[in-house]
């Protein structure tokens, strides 16, 4: 039984923690190669304590909160005890990982002898491999997806393994961008040991260690605060997915939350099955979603991120489901498009229990595009992958936003002049999509419109969704406008409406237009 | 000859003048209706010749923006990108949070435009402008009502033809027009068109004012008027008519360079200025020269002209201390402001500020506070400590004790920011604080940051107005040409420079310096080819190898490792072009008869350091001489600032009257 804490100390290791993943982010984002990293911050760094329980993680994206943990109970699992200097990286889905772009790095940080704690980070690499550019393919299970790797040592007692690294890089289509993404990712890395070190060297070992455990216990009373404003009852929400890609529809999702022993539970149990195509969600996936409803709910910035948020939440999520993927069911739109659908249940479960605290349903999409081919300026490979922001949910206090990302992403935007340099491609429109988003006593924000004409031949890979189940409303407020995919032939031809999840071979000259979906309303008009 | 410096803030107005090698100093409550009656007023009091070149630091147009009471502004762009602007990089504000208030745009929707036309990333046309679109447009906000328009074209900096055309036909309409190729000729269209178009919200504002405050600046005769910008630097009112974007981001820039003028005439360049404020605290770094970033902001909307790197927490004296449902001793973000102000004020405050703990900490002199005209109740202090306290359970003392520490990390955090973080020790910095609470904290931070020295200039609460006086003329030129950077280069190179050098160098002519106090600097923004962010390298010749070595360099110091032999590649060519202003000499004071502060000594207190009281001497700043030598614990007070010297700390005041504090070496380390 440890003492109490003092609420100084608690105060102070909670803002130094947390600067430490934010200092690894900013040396990571600022010095990435992918536009994944560099202009759109699709990364996530975390300090975790020598138990391997998660104690900060930098606000960066919200798609990586559950993961961030597993990656590093999966690198002990699979070396036991990691040596001064040693960096693991994996980014199996099965095995600590996420979706395949995702490769998480894991360090041990020791002050002489002891080990003080560990530190990750997730960054999205624009291509690893598999059946297309960009890494984000239409697959029927996960060998298509790209290179899977489980818990490696990429680095050890200091010395990059280079034959570890060659293997990797040579496995995407754009390799001295892996190399450099990789170098930067190493570099934060040792960012955040350094910065851990010091604050053990400042505060001592033993302190720093005490209050790590503290501050999981802080954001755990922070939980259990929320808990005991649920009124008590079972609190059921059923949302769809349009379809997997392959001609399998409306894929439920439904949920129950409940407070049950103090504990809440958030009860998966009558979801549909995986399925063919990469929609299906590994488990990790899942707790992000949960996890970033919880920490919106609890409606303070300054909450630690870490594993006392997941103390007093019971997950159910039978293995096989949409929301539990066993191997080898192909992932990689689990993480980013699924992950929002889950996201809009788990809200819409809880919009019964706390209506003032809910909004109507936000885009539920990321809108993944993929663009890959060879630049006729340069004859090299290239990779450009995108997500397209659309409308978010009214509340019962505001009108939802136009075009911004919402729930478990917010990456940036790439220019349109910096797509032109670094790709073969042309924005040709990119604007607000009018009236898109529900009516109601508060609007939904709209969707965008966003069209690229291609400079050159190469393949489109869509992942969205939305496409034809629209956004909910709530309080009697309408739901939001669908998504809408097109291709404009740029021999003059008809435009075509392409599905939500599609491969296509298109020609230089053809633009493709996706129009992202509005928001839902909130209260009746 | 005389410099005057004005330095107009939200509560007073301080003036500095320098003439014949001595100081002189008024301070006056703003008049926020119309700035320039408090200014002018001002000027009679010290009676400021007619001669005199005066510099001034104004709020104007931040406050426009703040307030969004600038100009109606509309907005074209490239056909199909009407709406890049609302849209912006597409995310939301916060990320745990499902719901927000509308956010504001200077540009309402209905005045944004778009016109056919495209130029090619080379500068070639892919599409001619549609004058007819253009003209159809600006009848449009004409007849709206707008009063400034922002033109804002896909790779305008490329080849800025169509935006020239359009400013000529807005110009014939009577419409004040900025241009993104002017203003800020660099590629990213949405940091590009923000910068525009406040520029276009924020110039006819600032030009109503300067017109005001020029009639009755040359009513008094005086003909030469100079406006700081955020860079740090100054320019004539003329060209902050047309570019007041430059300024919006100004206000702690003239302190930042009144600090740096007056450390490295006492012999320090390399610093770490500290201005605590009220709500916020502002720290910035200087390393032998002040750094400049690019990547500012106001209310949301980026603002990519150089300003000094400035990073600002959320804490300063009047912070509110709260505890949070978790347990925690939180201070800030909310403050409690001068109205009601902290629980001391006695205006009716209930919350328990960083002002109230060091008033029960005794860091405060409850009878010189503002020296003397405001009197601080301390019972009430105390009040506001034990509602808190029963919260944490904590006693008064230890609570004050404890908000002073989360604060300090705060803060601390923040130097943290502009040293380590971007690669410098602050070990070797000597600490500079300012603005009324600065220098209650600094020696405190100093000594948790491993910073050896601090600097407390003589007149800490004026060092605006003062900066004002000693800064030079700067203006910054930058073109985007995303070169790959090889050893063929340097004949481009120099051509590439050659049109902002002679721009710069006729700017600075037509602002009536000679060619001997012009300096030209030159610069490259290079990064990794494929990388996002650039890092800015200084260079003295067209030689790409030893850009690129001097950015493997950059590269390594900031982030921690360099990728030699990789390939670098040039975003952006930059010229910084300097006026050098005649520097009025600083007086030095003759040293005291003895090193014994006694003739200052006007008192004794108790202070409290880490759970222990010490009884302290009190002295008077203004009878601090050269050579007068004190150690902590301490308290010196003077009217717009008191410091605090812990135990442990040694000061000796210098010619200039600065006040050099050092930590006695068995503490140190």
């Amino acid at each position: 039984m440890t003492s109490p804490p003092d609420p100084i100390l608690l105060e102070i290791f909670k803002s130094l923690l947390t600067a430490v993943a934010e200092e690894m982010g900013g040396a990571l984002g600022r010095t990435g190669y992918s536009p994944n990293i560099k202009e759109r911050r699709d990364y996530s760094c975390a300090v975790f304590d020598a138990r391997a329980d998660m104690v900060a993680q930098a606000a960066h994206i919200p798609v990586h909160l559950g993961a961030m943990p597993l990656s590093v109970q999966a690198s002990l699992q699979r070396f036991g005890r990691l040596q001064p200097g040693d960096i693991v990286a994996l980014n199996d889905p099965y095995f600590g990982g996420s979706h395949l772009p995702d490769i998480t790095l894991v360090s041990p940080v020791y002050l002489d002898e002891r080990l003080i704690g560990y530190v990750a980070s997730r960054a999205h690499h624009a291509d690893v491999g598999g059946m297309s550019p960009g890494s984000m393919p239409l697959a029927r299970e996960i060998f298509q997806e790209g290179l899977i790797i489980p818990p490696v040592k990429l680095q050890r007692a200091g010395q990059v393994d280079e034959g570890v690294l060659d293997l990797i890089v040579r496995n995407s289509r754009t390799p001295d961008e892996r190399r450099g993404d990789l170098a930067a990712q190493i570099a934060a890395q040792e960012v955040g040991a350094r910065r851990l070190r010091a604050l053990a060297e400042r505060y001592g070992a033993e302190l720093l260690a005490t209050y790590m455990g503290h501050l999981q216990n802080y954001s755990e009373r922070m939980v259990r605060d929320l808990i005991a404003r649920m009124p008590s009852g079972d609190f059921t929400f059923h949302d769809v997915m349009d379809d997997d890609g392959f001609g399998n529809e409306d894929l439920g999702i439904q949920v129950t939350v409940r407070v049950e022993d103090d504990l809440l539970v958030v009860d998966f149990s009558d979801t549909a099955l995986q399925t063919v195509g990469g929609v299906n969600a590994v488990v990790s996936v899942t707790l992000s979603a949960v996890s970033y409803v919880i920490r919106c709910l609890l409606a303070d910035d300054m909450v630690p991120t870490n594993a006392g948020i997941f103390r007093p939440v019971r997950l159910i999520a039978p293995e096989g489901t949409l929301v539990n993927a066993r191997f080898p069911a192909a992932v990689a739109a689990g993480n980013v498009e699924t992950s929002q659908r889950i996201t809009d249940a788990v809200l819409g479960a809880f919009a019964q229990a706390l209506p003032d605290l809910v909004p109507a349903a936000s885009q539920g999409t990321m809108n993944n595009i993929t663009i890959g081919g060879a630049d006729p300026r340069t004859g090299e490979r290239f990779a450009y992958y995108e997500t397209i922001a659309g409308g978010m949910g009214a509340s019962a206090q505001d009108d939802g936003l136009s075009g911004v990302h919402v729930h478990m992403t917010n990456t940036l935007n790439t220019p349109a002049e910096a797509m032109a340099y670094a790709y073969p491609l042309r924005v040709t429109r990119y604007e607000l999509r009018d009236d898109s988003g529900g009516a109601g006593l508060h609007r939904g924000g709209d969707g965008v419109y966003r069209e690229v004409e291609l400079l050159a031949d190469a393949t489109v890979t869509l992942l969205t969704e939305r496409r034809r189940h629209a956004p909910y409303g709530l309080a009697g407020g309408e739901p939001g406008a669908r998504g809408e995919n097109w291709l404009i032939p740029g021999d003059g031809g008809e435009p075509q409406r392409l599905p939500g999840k599609t491969t296509i071979h298109a020609r230089a000259g053809d633009r493709i237009g996706i129009a992202t979906p509005g928001g839902g309303g909130w209260g009746k008009k | 000859m005389t410099i005057l410096g004005v330095d107009i803030g939200g509560t007073f107005t301080d003036l500095v003048s320098i003439a014949d090698g001595a100081i002189r100093i008024y301070k006056l409550l703003s008049t926020k209706a119309d700035p320039s009656i408090a200014f002018l007023d001002g000027m009679e009091a010290l009676a400021v010749s007619p001669d005199a070149v005066v510099a001034h630091g104004t709020t104007v147009a931040t406050n426009a923006v703040l307030e969004h009471q600038g100009a109606r502004t509309g907005l074209i762009t490239t056909q199909g990108f009407r709406d890049a602007l609302f849209i912006g990089r597409q995310t939301r504000p916060q990320l745990y949070r499902l719901s927000f208030p509308p956010r504001w745009t200077p540009v309402a929707r209905e005045d944004a435009h778009q016109v056919p036309e495209r130029v090619e990333p080379d500068g070639s046309v892919l599409i001619p402008l549609d004058e007819d679109a253009v003209a159809r447009a600006l009848d449009a906000l004409k007849t709206n009502g707008v009063e400034a328009v922002a033109v804002s074209l896909l790779f305008s900096f490329a080849n800025p033809a169509h935006e020239e055309r359009i400013r000529e036909m807005a110009a014939e309409r009577g419409l004040f027009v900025s241009l993104s190729s002017r203003i800020l000729p660099e590629y990213r269209e949405f940091e590009r068109t923000s910068t525009t178009v406040i520029n276009a919200y924020v110039s006819p504002i600032m030009a109503r004012y300067l017109a005001n405050l020029e009639q009755g600046l040359h009513e008094r005769g005086n003909r030469t008027l100079w406006i700081m910008q955020s860079s740090g630097g100054i320019i004539s009112a003329r060209t902050a008519r047309q570019e007041a974007v430059r300024t919006v981001l100004s206000g702690p820039a003239a302190g930042v360079t009144g600090a740096f003028h007056v450390s490295r005439l006492a012999g320090y360049d390399h610093i770490i200025t500290f201005d605590m404020g009220g709500t916020s605290t502002d720290v910035s770094l200087a390393d032998g020269a002040i750094r400049r970033t690019t990547e500012g902001g106001i209310e949301g909307w980026p603002v990519r002209v150089p300003m000094i790197d400035i990073h600002t927490v959320g804490a300063g004296g009047g912070s509110i201390a709260w505890a949070d449902a978790g347990g925690a001793l939180r201070v800030g973000p909310q403050s409690a402001g001068s109205e009601p102000g902290p629980a001391c004020y006695g205006r009716g405050g209930q919350h328990f500020t960083v002002t109230d703990a060091n008033l029960l900490l005794g860091r405060v002199s409850a009878a010189n506070f503002l020296g003397g005209r405001m009197r601080l109740d301390e019972d009430a202090a105390w009040a506001a400590a034990e509602r808190l306290g029963q919260k944490l359970g904590l006693e008064p003392l230890p609570l004050a004790e404890g908000v002073i520490r989360v604060a300090n990390a705060r803060m601390e955090q923040a130097i943290r920011v502009i040293s380590i973080e971007r690669g410098f020790d602050p070990r070797a910095f000597t600490l500079v604080p300012f603005g009324g609470a600065g220098p209650m904290h600094a020696l405190e931070m100093a000594a948790a940051m491993h910073i050896p020295r601090v600097l407390l200039p003589r007149y800490p609460g004026v060092l605006s107005a003062l900066g004002l006086t000693l800064a030079d003329l700067v203006k910054d030129y930058s073109r985007t040409v995303m070169w790959a950077m090889n050893d063929a280069l340097a004949e481009e190179l120099a051509q590439g420079f050659q049109p902002l050098l002679a721009q710069a160098r006729a700017d600075l002519q037509a602002e009536g310096f000679a060619e001997e106090t012009i300096r030209l600097e030159q610069a490259l923004d290079l990064r990794y080819k494929g990388q996002s962010f650039e890092l800015t390298v200084p260079i003295d010749d067209y030689d790409p190898q030893a850009a690129v070595q001097g950015f493997y360099n950059a590269h390594r110091r900031r982030y921690g490792y360099a990728r030699e032999g990789e390939p670098v590649e040039l975003v952006n060519l930059r010229v910084t072009a300097r006026g050098l202003r005649p520097q009025p000499p600083m007086p030095r004071h003759p040293p005291a008869p003895s090193p014994d502060p006694a003739p200052a000594r006007v008192g004794q207190t108790r202070l409290r350091f880490q759970g222990q009281t010490h009884d302290a001497a009190i002295y008077t700043r203004a009878a601090l001489q050269p050579g007068h030598r004190l150690t902590g614990p301490a308290l010196i007070v003077q009217e717009d600032a008191t410091t605090v010297v812990p135990p442990g700390w040694t000061g000796i005041v210098d010619a200039w009257l600065n006040l050099i504090f050092e930590r006695e070496p068995a503490l140190s380390g």
